[in-house]
Order: structure tokens, then C-alpha cells, then sequence
């Protein structure tokens, strides 16, 4: 019996540091949650000024919007890889489909799956909550589409490792948007991050969209320089992510990987 | 060069320090059914593969119908199809949902038509509604197979076209994918382990070891030159 559990545990063991991913994984997510919630409670002991309606309403704007940028990128990453999963990809690839086209759809199959997975749990919030997303007016458009660019950016950045490296990858698809998490300042300002996390934060375009957001919500102000750095970033990230998966599709033809790929 | 469907000069490939296909070179004709073989390991699949652009040649040039694989790539991939046992089609959709699908990817024209034509002549109707990943091994490889005629290739690529049918089974698709060829005067190129089933078929043989040619020719004149009787004694000695 003995003998049996230890085979058991070592497979286990085998799977979960048989891959920088996994193992990334494995030791990241408590210190995720740890980060997380000591941010988020710093900013909620200092932020009796909004009242609880307001902050529940600022951080239920939160929510919804951060999981545009998640479900838009599991939107592209799940249909991408679907492919791979049911070992379609060399049907696929013989077809005359162009690169590119693959992406374009990748990105409207990741717009339609995101809108038609929020417009429920908007219209929840709403009646449960007498929650005020729709104040947001035009920009909420903005952010929704800038949130979504940035689940494109990560969708490619995944998808294309995935087909370089393998399955080890796939990990990445659920984990590399809450690795972000805690820098994005989602839930709370980017001054509740300590200095020294503050100048890596910047860098992402999640940090400038919820500052923007909650700038709206509470002093109902428009930041033009923000959403300045919110377009310029994205256009950059999504830029070099779709260029990012070409060269892996490029890369997997050189390394013939399109033909052995499957569950 | 528009003689052949097929030109391959001196195409190789090799990943890292393995040499899979080593400087070659042949042509095969048009119109025909031809027949790549070797054993595990002889580079049979990484060729298939290089033929249809999912593979990149390390170096040598592809020509197909005339045409630069390098540089007319999706124009030769209109009028090229694939078969294999070991690539499948989408699981979670219907079978006629896989076939609109490459249907519509392959621009077919009047899609609808051809599927039902397709789908009754390799007698695969009553699977249309069924979900892919519910099908036998079997029925997978009609399914496969009406897959990739639906363009109606002039060049026909299949990988082991018999895999998992029964003997019966077998000897349909054999005989239609026979029939398919004359009838659509297309070029069909088959490697398969089923030694019986190419000296059936081809008239016109490659055959592959470690990554170089080590026959190309008819299969009469392979049999008759070694005084063997069949291709199988070939392969055992």
C-alpha cells in the first residue's frame, strides 16, 4: 500500500514542479491573496469619507469591470485553446486561413462571449444593489473597451506561449491576470501601494483605467492625461502581443510544434 | 515544372542537431495515386507535413501544381486536403457543424449540397447530428475523410486513410477514394503501414529511411528487380 502512495505522490509531485508555470503558481497565489487583501483593507480603514453606499458602489464598479478585462481574455484564450484541446490545430493551419484572420476572430469571439457574459451580472448588480455603473455615461464605453484591449494583450501573450511551450503554459491563462491583480489597484488608489510598488504599477494600463474610474465616481472628474496613457499603453501592449503570437505561430511551423499539439 | 503536382528539390529539415529529411529531391506526376512509405522515424509525416505549410522547410523548395509553397502559399492550399487518424476535428460540435465549418473555410461554394453529395456516397448521414467526440475510431476516419474532400483537392494528402475501419469499410473507402481520383482527375499521395493496401492502390512509390530517399520508382519494378513477390517481403528483408 505503501509502496502505491508514494508512486501516487511522486506523479503528483512530478506535475507540479514539472513546470515553471505550475510552480509559479503553486508559490504565488497565497501571496496574491495576502497582498490583495492587506491593500485593500488599508484603503478601506481610510476611506470612511465616501460612506458605505458609495464605496459599495465604487467597488461593485470594480468588480464588473475587472472582469471585463478577465472574461475577455478567457474569451480569446478558451477559444484559442479549444483548438489545441481537440487536436484541430493542422486541420486548421492547411485551411487557406491567414494569420491574421485568426486573430480578428480570436478578438470578436472574446468581445462577443465578454458581452453576452456581463450583461447579466450588470443587470443583477443593478437590481440587488441599486448599483450606478451606467453613471459612468460614454466613458464607460471607453474603460469597457480599453479593459477588454488589455484581456486581448494578455489573451495573445498566453496563447502564444502556450503554443510554443506546451500545455505547461495554460496555467498562465487563469493566473497571469491575478498576478496583475494586486498592482492594478483595482479596488483601491494607487497610493495604498507602498512607494517601491507604485513605480512598477504605473507601467500597467489597468493602474490608469480604475484610477479613472474612480475618479469619475467620486469627484466626477475627467482625467485627460489619464486617458491619454490609457490609449498609448494599450496600443503599445496589444501591438506587441498580436506581433508576440505570429512569430509563435512562426516559430511552431520552424519547430513543426503545429502538427503535436493535443491534450 | 506545371507537369508535376508535386517538385521537391533538395528540401531538409532538421531540428537542432537531428537531420529528419535530408536534402531530396523528386517529382511526382499529375493525376495519379502515389505512395510515400518507411518505417517509424523515416521522415514520412515531417514531409506530409512540409507539403502543406505546417512544417518549414530548414531548406529546398516546394513546388505544387507550378506554384512556390514559399510564396503562393494560400492559393495552393485551396486546392489542397488532409486526412489523418491522428488529427481530429473539433469534439464538442455536431458533425455537420465541423463540416460547415471547413466548409465555409475552405470558401465552398453551394456547401450545403456538397456535404449532403459527400455525405451519402461515404455513407455517413446518420452521423451528421451526432457530436464528433461521441464517434468510434472508425467513424471518425469517414468523417475525416468526407472532411477533406469537401474543397474537392486536386491534390489529396492521406495519412493512413484506413486506420481503425474494419475490413469491409476498408475496402469502400479504398475503392472510393479510387474512384474520387479518376473521377476528379486529382493527385492523391497515401503513406500508410498497410503494405497491402499501397500495392493496391499506388503505382508510384517514395520510399523514405532515416530522412533520405531510398526508392523512388514504380512498385512493379521495385518487386520485379529484387525478384520479391510483394512490397511486404521488401519491407521484412
Amino acid at each position: 500500500m505503501i509502496n502505491r502512495i508514494v508512486a501516487l505522490l511522486i506523479r503528483y509531485k512530478n506535475i507540479a514542479f514539472g513546470s515553471f508555470p505550475r510552480l509559479i503558481s503553486i508559490f504565488y497565489w497565497p501571496t496574491v491573496q495576502i497582498l490583495f487583501w492587506g491593500f485593500f483593507t488599508n484603503f478601506f480603514m481610510t476611506s470612511e469619507k465616501f460612506g458605505v453606499w458609495s464605496s459599495l458602489n465604487i467597488i461593485l464598479s470594480a468588480v464588473v469591470l475587472w472582469d471585463v478585462l478577465f472574461r475577455g481574455q478567457l474569451g480569446l484564450t478558451m477559444s484559442f485553446f479549444e483548438e489545441l484541446w481537440s487536436r484541430n490545430l493542422p486541420n486548421l493551419f492547411i485551411t487557406p486561413l491567414k494569420d491574421f484572420e485568426i486573430v480578428l476572430s480570436l478578438i470578436l469571439a472574446s468581445l462577443f462571449r465578454t458581452l453576452i457574459g456581463m450583461t447579466p451580472a450588470v443587470f443583477f448588480a443593478n437590481y440587488f444593489f441599486d448599483f450606478h455603473l451606467f453613471e459612468l455615461g460614454v466613458y464607460l464605453i471607453f474603460l469597457f473597451i480599453n479593459l477588454i484591449i488589455v484581456g486581448w494583450a494578455v489573451g495573445f501573450l498566453v496563447s502564444g506561449l502556450v503554443l510554443r511551450y506546451g500545455h505547461a503554459f495554460e496555467e498562465l491563462a487563469w493566473a497571469l491576470i491575478f498576478i496583475i491583480l494586486p498592482f492594478s489597484c483595482v479596488y483601491y488608489p494607487l497610493d495604498s501601494l507602498p512607494q517601491i510598488l507604485q513605480g512598477f504599477a504605473k507601467i500597467l494600463p489597468t493602474v490608469h483605467i480604475f484610477e479613472s474610474m474612480r475618479s469619475l465616481l467620486i469627484e466626477n472628474v475627467i482625467n485627460v492625461n489619464e486617458i491619454l496613457k490609457i490609449v498609448i499603453m494599450n496600443t503599445f501592449y496589444v501591438t506587441i502581443s498580436v506581433l508576440f503570437f505570429l512569430r509563435m505561430i512562426k516559430v511552431a511551423r520552424n519547430k513543426g510544434l503545429l502538427f503535436n499539439q493535443g491534450e | 515544372m506545371s507537369r508535376s503536382s508535386i517538385e521537391i528539390n533538395k528540401l531538409s529539415k532538421n531540428y537542432g542537431d537531428s537531420d529528419v529529411i535530408k536534402d531530396i529531391t523528386f517529382k511526382l506526376p499529375q493525376k495519379g495515386i502515389y505512395g510515400i512509405l518507411g518505417k517509424n522515424g523515416a521522415g514520412k509525416t515531417t514531409l506530409l507535413a512540409m507539403l502543406m505549410g505546417l512544417v518549414t522547410p530548414s531548406s529546398g523548395d516546394i513546388y505544387i501544381f507550378g506554384k512556390s509553397l514559399k510564396y503562393q502559399k494560400y492559393e495552393i492550399l485551396k486546392d489542397i486536403n488532409f486526412q489523418s487518424p491522428y488529427v481530429e476535428l473539433p469534439k464538442k460540435m455536431t458533425v455537420l457543424q465541423n463540416l460547415h465549418f471547413y466548409a465555409r473555410l475552405y470558401d465552398v461554394k453551394n456547401y450545403q449540397f456538397v456535404i449532403n453529395k459527400i455525405s451519402q456516397e461515404l455513407k455517413i448521414e446518420e452521423l451528421l447530428m451526432k457530436n464528433y467526440g461521441s464517434l468510434s475510431s472508425g467513424q471518425k476516419t469517414r468523417v475525416n475523410l468526407c472532411k477533406s474532400l469537401l474543397n474537392k483537392p486536386r491534390l489529396l494528402l492521406l495519412d493512413e486513410p484506413t486506420a481503425s475501419l474494419d475490413i469491409s469499410t476498408s475496402e469502400f473507402v479504398r475503392n472510393y477514394i479510387i474512384n474520387f481520383q479518376k473521377k476528379n482527375n486529382s493527385t492523391v499521395v497515401i503513406t500508410s503501414h498497410d503494405l497491402v493496401e499501397i500495392e493496391l492502390m499506388c503505382s508510384y512509390l517514395v520510399i523514405l529511411e532515416k530522412g533520405s530517399i531510398f526508392y523512388k520508382g514504380s512498385i512493379k519494378t521495385l518487386i520485379k528487380k529484387n525478384n520479391y513477390k510483394s512490397l511486404k517481403e521488401f519491407f521484412l528483408k
